[in-house]
C-alpha cells in the first residue's frame, strides 16, 4: 500500500478550537438590528379543518409586526424533505393549510419585536376548528372507511392518498412461500419500533435577512443548504439567484435537519417586512413539530436448510409516517435495501410493505434511515433460527453473509423509492469483523458462562452483523473547489455540510494528502450557497465517500497545476517532480516552496490562479460492514437491563481520520443503545405527546453505558477516496438486535417491542413465569 | 420569566421580617433547582423572591450530644462529602448521591428537597426512617414537627406563608443499624425516582431485627412508612423466606399511581423488590 502521511492520521478538528472556546459560530450567535422574533401557533387538534382564524386581538398587541396563516401565504404543495430533485417524497405539505393533521401541526406564525410579545400574540389567536375523525394506529389507516388525511387535490407523489398510502411495494424474487414450506428450519416474528427523536443539542433555528442587494439571506442550522435554497425559491416564487443559504456550525443533525422546517416562514417575514427574522424551536417544539424516527412493525420469516443455509427471507413492513410523507417511501425502501443483501445466499426473497399516514407527528430522516428498524427484525429472527437449530448464532451468520466479489439482486431492485443500482461488493471486512470482534469480546468463553447469577439476576450475550451504504448512487452529486493563495495555503470551498461530523477536517485531509502538505494549511468554507459549489448535503452516509471523491479530483488537478509551475521554474518535466510537506523537489534535490510558487503565479511570471473545481457522482454505494457483540445483565425482579460490555468491529474501508471515525461509531452506538433501552415519545389517546421533555424522555448518560471497545477493520474500497467508505450511520443499527439477542440468551425471551425499558422487560418476564 | 424583585438578606431575622411584610407574595429561593424551573416556564410568577443563600445561620451541619442537626442550606454535595454523615447515616449519603447530577447536587439543598414536597424527593425517605424533626421559624416564633407532620400532600407542606424551615435534626442512630437507600429511576443519573426506599434496622446478637423502619417514596401522595412490614420483621432474621414475605407485604402497603414513568402495578411490585435488593447489598458488604 502507498504510504500516506495525512490520510489515516487523527488530525485535530479544524473547527475544534473555535467550538470549545465558544466563538460566535452557530446560527444563533448572531443578532441583527431590528430583528423580528417568530413564534408558531401549533394545532391543538389531531385532525381538523380550520373554519376561521381570528387574529384581531393578537394584532393589537404592541410590537406585533406580522401574522402569517393559510389565508395570507402562497399555497404551493411541496415536501419538507431536503432531497435531490425531483424529490422522492410526496408533495403533501403547504406553508399553512386549511387543515391540520396532527397535534403540533402549523397553524399560524407571529413575528414581533421581541419573543415575549410574539408568544403573547400566539396565545391570543383564536382558531375555530371543525374536528375530523383521526387515525392513531397505522393498521387503521388502510381500513375501508378510514378518514382520508390528505384529501387536498394538489397532492402529488403519494402512492394512494385516498387510502392513506404514501408508498406500497411488493418485491418478489423467486418463490418465498414454497421455499419456506420446504425449509428444514423456520423463524418468524413481528418486531415493533417506537417514535424517537434525534435530540440534537441545537434545536432547529433560522435567521433571515435581506442583503444590500435585496437578496434573501437564510442562515440556517441545516444539513442541506442547497436543497433548502431550491425549495425556498420554489415555495416563495423567488428566483434561486435571489436566495443565499448559509450554514454556520451546526449543533447536531442526525437526519432531523435534512428538512426545510422554518426557512419558509422566516423568509416570508423578511420579504414582507424587510426586517431580519428569527425562529428557534423550543425543546418541546423540537420533539413534537420537528421530525422523528419512523415507527415500524416488521414481520420477518426465514427459512433455512438442514445445514443452516438460508433459503428464503421475507420482510413485511408497516411504516407509520405520521401526518406527512417526508422521507416515507425512501426510508421504507432502505429498510429492505440496506438489510436483505447482507444474506445474499437466500435465493427466495420477498420485501413487501405499506407506508401510511396517521394523525401523529412526523417521522423523517433519522440516522440509520430505516435500516435500524429492519436490522432489529432481521437479526433477531436470525437468532431465533439459530436457537431452533441449536447452532451458535455467530456460525449461522458466517454461513450466510455476503462476501467480497459477490452481489445481491436487491441492489438493483431496491433504491431510493425506486429501482436501485447493480453493484458488486468490492471490499468486505465482515469476516474479520466477526473474527476480531468475537476474540476481543471472548464470545466462546462468555457463552459457556452460567446464565443465572444468584436468584434474581441473569446474564447473556448477543451479537449481530450489519451493513449500510455509502451515498445514493447515480442520484446525488458533490462538488468541491480548491484555490491556492500566494503563501501556499489553500481555501477549500465545499457544499459538503459539516454538521459536527468533522467532514471539513477529513475533506481537508484528503486534499492535503493529494497535494502533499499538512492539513493546517487549509481553510475550509462550508457551506454558503453563494460561494460553495453544489453538494447534496449531509445525509445518506455520503460525505466522506462522495464529497471526498470530488475533493480528491480537485486536489489532483491543483497538484498538476502546481507541478506545472514548478516545471517551468526548474525547466523540467512536471512528472519528474515531487511534493512533500508543501515543498516541491526535483530529482537533484532542489527545493521550491509552495509560497514561492504562489508568489510567482500571482505576481511574477505566467500569472494564473492555481485553482480547480471538480464534481463526483457515485456509481455504487459500497457498504461498510460491522459486527456487534454485547453482554447484558438483567435484574429479573425489576426488569432492569444493564449492558455490561459492548464490542464493535467495523469496516469503513480506510478511516481517513481514525479518531473522528471512532467518534462516529461511539456516537451512533450510544444513540442506538438509548433507542434500544429508553427513548420513546409517548402519546395520549388523542395524539398529544406526553413526554416532549428531558424529564420524561430519557437519553442515556455516560453512567448508563457499558464498557465499549471499538475495533477498526481496515479494507481498501477501490472506488472510495483513499479506500474510504462511510461510517456515520451503520453502527446505530446494532444495539437493538444485539441487546435483544443478549436478553434472549439470558432469559429465553425475545423482546420484540422497543425500547426494552425495565417495565417492558419485567412484564415479559412475568408473562413467561 | 417575569421580572421580580430579589431580596438577599444575610440575617435570619431580616429574612423573617421580609417574609412577614410580603406575606403570601414572596417565593423562597435556596438552590433554585426546583423553583427556577417553575418560574421559567411560568408556573409560578412571584413579584418578590427571598434568596436564602447568604444567611449563614441556615448553613450548618453539626452533632450535639447525640443529635445531628442539618441546616436547610446544606447541599446534596455537602452531604456526600461530610465525614459525619458518611459515618453515622450512610443511607442519607446514598440518597443524596442519586439526586440529579453533579451540577444539581452542587446547588440543590436538603431544605429545598423537603420544602418542594415531591413524593419522589430522594432525601425525604432517609429522614423519615431517621425520625427527623423539622424546625420552622417565623416572626411569631418557632415550632418543631416530626417529619411526617411536615407534609400535607404532593407539593404541599404545613409551612405558613411567613415561615421558613430553619433546621432538620435527628438522633444519631445508635448502635449502628443495618441501613440502605435504594432507588429505581429511568436511568442511572438525572432521573426522578419511580420508587425509592430507605431502610433502618437494628439487630440483636443473633441477627434478629429488634427495631425496623422502612419508608418509601413515589408510591403514595407523600413518603410513607411501611408499618406492618416493619412490625412483621421485628424478632425475625433476614432469611430469604422472611425477606420474600416482607417484600410481598410492602406491595400491599403502598398506594402508588400510574403515570408515564411507570404503571401502578410495576411500582407496587417493584417497591417490595427494593427491600430484597437493599438487604442483599447490606449482606454482601457484611460478608466482604
Ligand atoms: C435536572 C434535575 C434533576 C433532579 N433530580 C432530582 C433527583 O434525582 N431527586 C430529587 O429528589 N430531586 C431532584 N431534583 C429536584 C431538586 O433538585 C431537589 O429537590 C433539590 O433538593 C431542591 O433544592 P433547591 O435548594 O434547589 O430548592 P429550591 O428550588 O430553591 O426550592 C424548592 C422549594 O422549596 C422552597 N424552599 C427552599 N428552601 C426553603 C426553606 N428553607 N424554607 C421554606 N421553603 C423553602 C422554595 O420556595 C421552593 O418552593 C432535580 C432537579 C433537576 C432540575
Amino acid at each position: 500500500m502507498v504510504s500516506r502521511t495525512v490520510v489515516g492520521q487523527s488530525v485535530d478538528k479544524l473547527d475544534g478550537p473555535a467550538l470549545v472556546t465558544g466563538q460566535a459560530v452557530y446560527t444563533d450567535d448572531f443578532s441583527l438590528p431590528g430583528m423580528l422574533f417568530g413564534k408558531i401557533l401549533w394545532s391543538s387538534r389531531a385532525h381538523a379543518r380550520i373554519r376561521a382564524i381570528d387574529t384581531f386581538a393578537a394584532e393589537r398587541l404592541p410590537g406585533i409586526r406580522l401574522i402569517l396563516h393559510h389565508g395570507n401565504v402562497p399555497r404551493v404543495a411541496y415536501t419538507t424533505a431536503g432531497q435531490g430533485f425531483p424529490e422522492p417524497s410526496p408533495y403533501d405539505s403547504f406553508i399553512f393549510d386549511r387543515k391540520v393533521r396532527f397535534v403540533g401541526d402549523r397553524v399560524a406564525a407571529v413575528f414581533a419585536d421581541n419573543l415575549i410579545a410574539a408568544q403573547e400574540a400566539v396565545d391570543l389567536i383564536r382558531v375555530e376548528y371543525e374536528d375530523l375523525p383521526a387515525i392513531f394506529q397505522p393498521e387503521e389507516a388502510t381500513q375501508p372507511n378510514a378518514p382520508i388525511i390528505h384529501d387536498e387535490e394538489e397532492i402529488r407523489g403519494a402512492f394512494d392518498p385516498g387510502h392513506n398510502l404514501v408508498s406500497h411495494l411488493d418485491l418478489k424474487i423467486g418463490d418465498v412461500e414454497q421455499s419456506l414450506a420446504q425449509a428444514t428450519y423456520q423463524a418468524e416474528g413481528t418486531w415493533i419500533t417506537q417514535f424517537a427523536q434525534h435530540v440534537p443539542m441545537e434545536t432547529h433555528i433560522v435567521i433571515t435577512y435581506l442583503d444590500e442587494w435585496s437578496r434573501l439571506v437564510v442562515r440556517s442550522s441545516t444539513q442541506v443548504p442547497f436543497h433548502a435554497r431550491r425549495i425556498i425559491s420554489r415555495l416563495l416564487d423567488l428566483p434561486i439567484q435571489k436566495v443565499r443559504v448559509i450554514k454556520p456550525r451546526v449543533g447536531g443533525g442526525f437526519g432531523g435537519k435534512q428538512e426545510i422546517l422554518l426557512e419558509d416562514l422566516c423568509a416570508l417575514a423578511t420579504l414582507r417586512t424587510r426586517r431580519p427574522a428569527r425562529i428557534e424551536l423550543s425543546r418541546k417544539e423540537e420533539f413534537v413539530s420537528a421530525r422523528l424516527m419512523h415507527p415500524m412493525k416488521i414481520q420477518v420469516r426465514l427459512g433455512a436448510d438442514s445445514g443452516g443455509q438460508l433459503q428464503a427471507m421475507e420482510m413485511r413492513v408497516l411504516a407509520n409516517t405520521g401526518a406527512y410523507g417526508t422521507h416515507g417511501s425512501t426510508v421504507f425502501f432502505n429498510t429492505g435495501s440496506k438489510t436483505l443483501p447482507l444474506y445474499n445466499k437466500a435465493s427466495h426473497v420477498r420485501f413487501v410493505g405499506d407506508v401510511v399516514y396517521t394523525n401523529l407527528p412526523v417521522p423523517g430522516a433519522y440516522r440509520g434511515y430505516g435500516a435500524t428498524e429492519g436490522y432489529f427484525a432481521l437479526e433477531c429472527a436470525m437468532d431465533q433460527l439459530a436457537a431452533k437449530m441449536g447452532m451458535d448464532p455467530l456460525l449461522l451468520r458466517r454461513k450466510n453473509h455476503i462476501r467480497e466479489g459477490e452481489t445481491s439482486p436487491i441492489f438493483i431492485k431496491l433504491g431510493e423509492g425506486r429501482e436501485g443500482v447493480d453493484q458488486t461488493v468490492q471490499s468486505c471486512g465482515l469476516d474479520r469483523c466477526i473474527e476480531l470482534g468475537m476474540k476481543a469480546f471472548k464470545w466462546d468463553e462468555k457463552r459457556k458462562n452460567p446464565r443465572r447469577i444468584g436468584s434474581d439476576r441473569a446474564r447473556g450475550v448477543g451479537m449481530s452483523i450489519l451493513m449500510q451504504g455509502s451515498s445514493i448512487p447515480r442520484v446525488d452529486m458533490a462538488a468541491a473547489n480548491l484555490r491556492m493563495a500566494e503563501d501556499g495555503s489553500f481555501h477549500l470551498f465545499l457544499g459538503a455540510t459539516d454538521i459536527g461530523t468533522g467532514s471539513d477536517t477529513i475533506l481537508a485531509q484528503i486534499a492535503a494528502e493529494t497535494i502533499g502538505l499538512p492539513t493546517q494549511r487549509f481553510t475550509v468554507h462550508s457551506s454558503d450557497t453563494d460561494f460553495s459549489p453544489f453538494d447534496k448535503g449531509a445525509y445518506a452516509s455520503s460525505t466522506t465517500y462522495l464529497s471526498g471523491q470530488a475533493v480528491y479530483k480537485a486536489a489532483l488537478a491543483v497538484r498538476k497545476q502546481i507541478l506545472g509551475v514548478a516545471g517551468l521554474w526548474f525547466h523540467v518535466e512536471p512528472s519528474t517532480l515531487e511534493i512533500c510537506q508543501g515543498v516541491v523537489f526535483n530529482r537533484q534535490g532542489a527545493r521550491l516552496t509552495l509560497e514561492e510558487i504562489g508568489y510567482r503565479s500571482y505576481y511574477l511570471a505566467d500569472q494564473q490562479q492555481i485553482e480547480a473545481s471538480a464534481s463526483a457522482l457515485s456509481q455504487a454505494s459500497p457498504p461498510p460492514f460491522s459486527a456487534h457483540f454485547a453482554e447484558v445483565e438483567i435484574d429479573l425482579e425489576t426488569g432492569i437491563v444493564r449492558p455490561l460490555d459492548y464490542v464493535v468491529a467495523v469496516d469503513c474501508g480506510v478511516a481517513i481520520n481514525p479518531e473522528l471515525a471512532r467518534g462516529q461509531v461511539l456516537g451512533s452506538l450510544i444513540n442506538g443503545i438509548g433507542f434500544a433501552l429508553s427513548e420513546e415519545l409517548l402519546f395520549s389517546s388523542r395524539g398529544v405527546a406526553l413526554n416532549p421533555n428531558f424529564l420524561d424522555y430519557k437519553i442515556l448518560t455516560s453512567l448508563d453505558l457499558p464498557r465499549i471497545e471499538i475495533i477498526p477493520v481496515e479494507t481498501n474500497e477501490p472506488t472510495g477516496p483513499y479506500g474510504a467508505k462511510s461510517i456515520g450511520e451503520i453502527c446505530i443499527n446494532g444495539p437493538l438486535p444485539t441487546l435483544a439477542n443478549a436478553i434472549f440468551d439470558a432469559t429465553g425471551i425475545q423482546m420484540k417491542e422497543a425500547p426494552f425499558t425495565a417495565e417492558r422487560v419485567w412484564r415479559a418476564l412475568k408473562r413467561n413465569e | 420569566m417575569k421580572d421580580f424583585q430579589l431580596f438577599s438578606p444575610t440575617e435570619l431575622e431580616e429574612a423573617l421580617d421580609l417574609l412577614t411584610r410580603h406575606c403570601g407574595q414572596m417565593r423562597i429561593l435556596a438552590g433554585g433547582t426546583d423553583l427556577l424551573i417553575r418560574m421559567r416556564d411560568g408556573q409560578v410568577q412571584p413579584e418578590t423572591v427571598l434568596d436564602l443563600t447568604r444567611i449563614s445561620a441556615l448553613h450548618f451541619l453539626r452533632q450535639d450530644s447525640n443529635a445531628i442537626e442539618i441546616g436547610p442550606l446544606i447541599t446534596h454535595t455537602e452531604v456526600l462529602c461530610s465525614p459525619l454523615l458518611n459515618q453515622e447515616t450512610p443511607l442519607l449519603v446514598q440518597a443524596c448521591r442519586t439526586i440529579g447530577g453533579w451540577q444539581i447536587r452542587n446547588r440543590g439543598t436538603i431544605g429545598g428537597n423537603l420544602c418542594n414536597a415531591s413524593p419522589a424527593g430522594d432525601a425525604v425517605p432517609p429522614l423519615y426512617v431517621l425520625a427527623a424533626e423539622c424546625t420552622l421559624a417565623s416572626r411569631r416564633g418557632r415550632r418543631v414537627l416530626p417529619i411526617q407532620a411536615f407534609f400535607h400532600g404532593p407539593g404541599q407542606t404545613v409551612l405558613a406563608p411567613d415561615e421558613l424551615l430553619v433546621g432538620i435534626q435527628f438522633p444519631s442512630p445508635q448502635p449502628t443499624p443495618l441501613q440502605f437507600f435504594e432507588k429505581i429511576g429511568q436511568r442511572k443519573a438525572l432521573a426522578i425516582s419511580k420508587v425509592n426506599m430507605a431502610f433502618l434496622g437494628w439487630t440483636d446478637q443473633e441477627g434478629r431485627f429488634q427495631k425496623v423502619r422502612i419508608a418509601l417514596g413515589a408510591v403514595a401522595p407523600t413518603v410513607v412508612r411501611a408499618v406492618r412490614t416493619e412490625d412483621y420483621l421485628v424478632g425475625k432474621r433476614p432469611t430469604a423466606d422472611v425477606i420474600q414475605a416482607a417484600s410481598d407485604m410492602i406491595e400491599t402497603e403502598v398506594q402508588p399511581i400510574g403515570d408515564i414513568r411507570s404503571t401502578e402495578q410495576y411500582r407496587r411490585e417493584v417497591s417490595g423488590e427494593l427491600l430484597r435488593l437493599g438487604l442483599a447489598k447490606c449482606q454482601k458488604e457484611e460478608h466482604g
